[in-house]
């Protein structure tokens, strides 16, 4: 198995405009995925983020806020999973219910393992 | 036992997210002030999306509602701040500077809360849809979108009628209505709890699920009132109640399994709620223990004897027929008497009510209502009177002004299409 990290991103907030009935309805079905998704082993975290944070740089000698970001995507989330290859990690990510009711994106990046050392 | 949000297998309790809404804009609402109703439907709204945010990633917490309490507390502690040297909560703080500060968001509060945004929706100066609008929109947290889908109409519509529903709302005060007046405003309130129920309950196999949750919500309103210590008299909360059981009971049993839509002789009984009657049966009998007979009453036996009958055949129609002369004299309304005239073929004869029907239509404006012609066409059809049967349906689609019921009407009539080839050969 290998170990992938899923950045979930989204431009504002896609469940902002759901009506109350749709936001249960949205936590039955991503609670439901999830679970599943632990309950085999593949999860091993998934968290939500803030939306708002900061951002630092290191410039010229010293550590400086920003730059910040000039799109209004960020990323709200991320799921920390165990898959195969790539190819299963995409056909886990797909089955995302959320992706049924708003402008989600998804990054799917392996974690880099170094043989011998990780 | 004081719900934490959750079921017996740690689920989310069916539309709790929906009925919590309607609690807590009722009990914002009463610490902000009711001019300020907007905001308190946001601070619920973005309380909401938090949980939503949150429980998505993490799963629901043990204690739902605590969490969510909580979270709106705190949102509508901050709007309190916010408006801090604002002068309209300078005044309003001066009244509450004890609870305000805490925010308490017991059970009775929110109970009298809910009643209080109630009664205040119903109020007599607000125009009828606005009402229902008012109610599903604040009260019951139904979305525009779903407002208007349960209602077979559209978004703009629902908004015009939540705006001037607004607009009214600014002069009604927020507060219990005096003893002198509940009664009478309990009529409207009941009268509102109603008309919504019967907007869920119309015969069509669309939307079905958004417009049997609205027959609920109207169960869960009546309830509400029906537990209220405020309200001293409530046979007639009773009647109302009893009567949408007996209804509710036999909700989706109208629809086949290939959506069509089927009468009550064609219904598969075993597929009515044998506990939906036997709340409905619970109530009837608070009622009779009393000594006014209300039209929900009547309506309540009527639609209770539909409910306990065998069969269509066996259905105890005489008593039927005198329940509705009942209630005719409570209230003489074409409509009333429309329906009577259904009953009355069961008892005279369908040529009979075929009679009493045409002296109906030319003594009142009934026969500008598209439902008479619709009872006429389906009584001509039982006497095989296909011509006649062709024409009434052809003007009950004329008069029917949604294409749900014109629909329906085409097909009743293209159903009559070999008989009336077989007559001309």
């Amino acid at each position: 198995m290998k170990e992938f990290l899923l950045l979930i991103r989204s431009e504002e907030s896609p469940k902002a405009n759901l009506s109350p009935e749709q936001m249960q309805q949205h936590i039955e079905k991503v609670g439901g995925y999830l679970k599943r998704l632990s309950e085999e082993g593949r999860m091993k975290s998934a968290q939500p983020l803030e939306m708002a944070g900061t951002m630092l740089s290191y410039k010229n000698g010293q550590i400086v806020d920003g730059p910040y970001n000039e799109t209004k995507e960020i990323i709200s989330g991320y799921y920390h999973l165990l898959a195969n290859d790539l190819e299963e990690a995409i056909a886990i990510a797909k089955k995302d219910p959320r992706f049924e009711e708003g402008i989600w994106r998804m990054e799917i990046r392996p974690i880099k393992h170094v043989e011998g050392i990780n | 036992m004081k719900s934490t949000g959750l079921n017996k297998t740690g689920e989310l309790t069916a539309h709790f997210f929906r009925n919590e809404y309607g609690k807590l804009v009722a009990v914002i609402t009463r610490y902000l002030g009711s001019e300020h109703v907007e905001t308190a439907e946001d601070i619920v709204q973005d309380a909401l999306l938090q949980a939503t945010k949150h429980w998505d990633l993490h799963g629901i917490p043990d204690q739902p509602k605590a969490w969510l309490y909580t979270t709106a507390r705190n949102l509508a502690l901050n709007a309190l701040k916010r408006r801090k040297h604002h002068r309209t909560y300078a005044l309003h703080q001066a009244n509450n500077t004890s609870t305000a500060e805490q925010l308490p968001f017991s059970e009775e509060l929110i109970e009298d809360s809910q009643l209080k945004m109630m009664f205040w929706c119903c109020h007599d100066s607000i125009p009828e849809p606005s009402r229902i609008a008012l109610i599903l929109k604040i009260l019951s947290g139904f979305s525009i979108t779903e407002i208007a889908s349960a209602f077979f109409s559209n978004k703009e519509t629902i908004n015009k009628r939540l705006v001037r529903g607004r607009k009214q709302l600014r002069n009604v005060e927020f507060d219990s209505p005096h003893e002198q007046h509940l009664n009478q405003r309990l009529q409207t309130v009941l009268k509102t709890i109603y008309l919504l129920f019967n907007e869920g309950y119309l015969p069509s196999s669309e939307n079905q699920i958004i417009r049997f949750d609205l027959c609920l919500e109207a169960i869960r309103l009546a309830q509400l009132l029906s537990d209220s210590e405020l309200i001293t008299k409530k046979a007639d909360i009773h009647a109302l109640l009893a009567l949408m059981y007996f209804n509710v009971a036999r909700f989706k049993s109208r629809t086949s399994e290939t959506g069509e839509l089927m009468d009550l002789k064609e219904q598969d009984r075993s597929k009515w709620d044998a506990e939906l009657i036997q709340y409905g049966i619970q109530f009837l009998d608070l009622v009779v223990q009393g000594d006014t007979l209300s039209s929900y009453a009547l309506l309540a036996t009527i639609s209770g004897h539909h409910c306990i009958a065998k069969s269509y055949e066996k259905t105890d129609w005489t008593t039927i027929l005198s329940l509705y002369d009942q209630l005719l004299l409570l209230e003489k309304s074409p409509i009333v008497q429309l329906n009577r005239c259904v009953v009355l073929a069961e008892v005279a004869g369908t040529p009979t009510a075929i009679e009493e029907l045409t002296k109906l239509g030319a003594q009142t404006d009934i026969n500008r209502y598209y439902l008479y012609h619709f009872t006429l066409a389906e009584l001509y059809k039982r006497e095989q009177q296909w011509s006649a049967s062709k024409l009434a349906y052809e003007e009950a689609r004329n008069l029917s002004k949604n294409p749900r019921d014109q629909e329906i009407l085409k097909k009743k009539k293209q159903a009559l299409v070999p008989y009336l080839s077989s007559q001309l050969s």
